[in-house]
C-alpha cells in the first residue's frame, strides 16, 4: 500500500514539474520593413517554436529564417541573401528571456496579465538585448502570449542601399503570437 | 537632341517595366510547379537525421513532394492549418503550413490521413527548446 501510494505520489509530482513547461510548434512571428515607399517586405512564419516555463518565466523563441514566406520572389531572395539575414549559414532567428514581473502573472488562474520582459535575440549570429512588454491570457491549460517591438537592423550588422533609399525600414516591426499547452 | 530624347524615354519605359514586373510577381502556384523530388515522411526526416548538411544542400528551396501518414493538425490562426509529420522514435517532424487558396485543404484533413503534400521546402535545424530535428515547408498544398 505504501509502495503504491509512493508511486502514485512520484508519478502526480513528476506530471506537474513536465506541466510548468509548455510548448508549441506553431507560433506566429510577423516581420515588418515596409515603408511608405514600398509595401512588399513584410512575412510571416506560423511554424515557430515557442516555449514558456511557468515556474521560473523563462521564454524562448526558435524561428526558421528560410520560413518567413514574402509574397514576392525577388523580396524573399533579398531577405535570404549573404548581404542581408544571410539564412543558409544562420538559419534560424532565436530569442531567450524572462518574465521580470513573475508574481504579476497567475498561471493558475485564467485572465489577461501584462508582464514584462527581457531577454536576448540573435540574429545572424549576433545578440542584442531586448526588453518589451507582453500580454498572456491564460485560458484554462493553455497560455496566449503576445508581444510587439521593434529592431535595429543596423545593430545585427543589417545595411545597404534599399535601407538608405526607404526601402526597407530601419526598425522593422516584429509581432509575437504563440498559444502554449 | 530629338533622338537623344526618344532614346531616354525608351530607357525610361524600360526601366519602369521592369521595377513594375519584379514589384508585382509573385510565386506561382505551388500545384503548377513540378517537385524536384518525391519522398515518403519518415524517410525524408532520417536523411535530416543522419546528415543535415546535406539534407540541407540538397532540399533547401526545393519543390519537394511529401508522402505519410498526418501525424498532427495545429492551427496558429483562423487563417492557417499547420500538418505535421512526426518520427516517433525521435519526435522529430516536418510541418507543412496551409494558407491562403489553399487553407482549405488543410481544413479538410484529419490525424491519421494519408496524404501527399508538396511544398517548399526552407530546410531542417535542429531544436534547442524541444531537442528535435524539425523540416519547415512553406507554400504547401495537396498534390492532386
Amino acid at each position: 500500500m505504501k509502495k503504491v501510494f509512493l508511486l502514485l505520489s512520484f508519478a502526480a509530482l513528476t506530471g506537474t514539474v513536465f506541466a510548468q513547461k509548455k510548448t508549441t510548434t506553431s507560433a506566429t512571428v510577423a516581420f515588418d520593413a515596409s515603408t511608405s515607399i514600398d509595401n512588399l517586405p513584410k512575412a510571416e512564419n506560423k511554424t515557430v517554436i515557442a516555449a514558456i516555463n511557468t515556474t521560473t518565466g523563462s521564454i524562448a523563441f526558435e524561428a526558421t529564417v528560410k520560413n518567413f514566406a514574402f509574397t514576392n520572389p525577388t523580396i524573399q531572395e533579398h531577405f535570404n541573401g549573404a548581404n542581408w539575414l544571410n539564412s543558409d549559414k544562420f538559419p534560424s532567428f532565436t530569442y531567450k528571456g524572462t518574465i521580470t514581473n513573475l508574481s504579476a502573472v497567475d498561471f493558475t488562474k485564467e485572465g489577461t496579465y501584462k508582464a514584462a520582459t527581457e531577454g536576448t535575440i540573435t540574429v545572424k549570429g549576433v545578440e542584442q538585448k531586448v526588453a518589451t512588454p507582453a500580454t498572456i491570457v491564460v485560458k484554462g491549460s493553455s497560455v496566449v502570449a503576445t508581444a510587439d517591438f521593434s529592431i535595429k537592423l543596423a545593430d545585427f550588422g543589417i545595411t545597404g542601399a534599399p535601407i538608405d533609399g526607404g526601402k526597407i525600414a530601419k526598425e522593422p516591426k516584429i509581432s509575437v503570437n504563440a498559444v502554449l499547452n | 537632341m530629338k533622338r537623344i530624347l526618344l532614346s531616354l524615354l525608351v530607357l525610361a519605359v524600360i526601366i519602369g517595366g521592369v521595377y513594375w514586373y519584379v514589384a508585382t510577381e509573385k510565386f506561382s502556384d505551388t500545384t503548377e510547379r513540378k517537385a524536384a523530388y518525391t519522398v515518403n515522411a519518415l524517410d525524408f526526416i532520417k536523411e535530416f537525421l543522419a546528415n543535415d548538411s546535406a539534407a540541407n544542400a540538397k532540399y533547401r528551396e526545393k519543390i519537394v513532394t511529401i508522402n505519410g501518414t498526418i501525424s498532427a493538425l495545429e492551427s496558429p490562426d483562423t487563417a492557417t492549418v499547420n500538418v505535421k509529420f512526426i518520427d516517433p522514435p525521435t519526435g522529430s517532424y516536418i510541418i507543412f503550413a496551409f494558407q491562403d487558396t489553399h487553407l482549405s485543404e488543410g481544413k479538410g484533413l484529419k490525424v491519421g490521413d494519408v496524404v501527399s503534400i508538396k511544398g517548399s521546402c526552407s530546410g531542417g535545424v535542429y531544436s534547442d527548446i524541444l531537442e528535435v530535428t524539425k523540416i519547415d515547408f512553406k507554400r504547401a498544398a495537396l498534390n492532386k
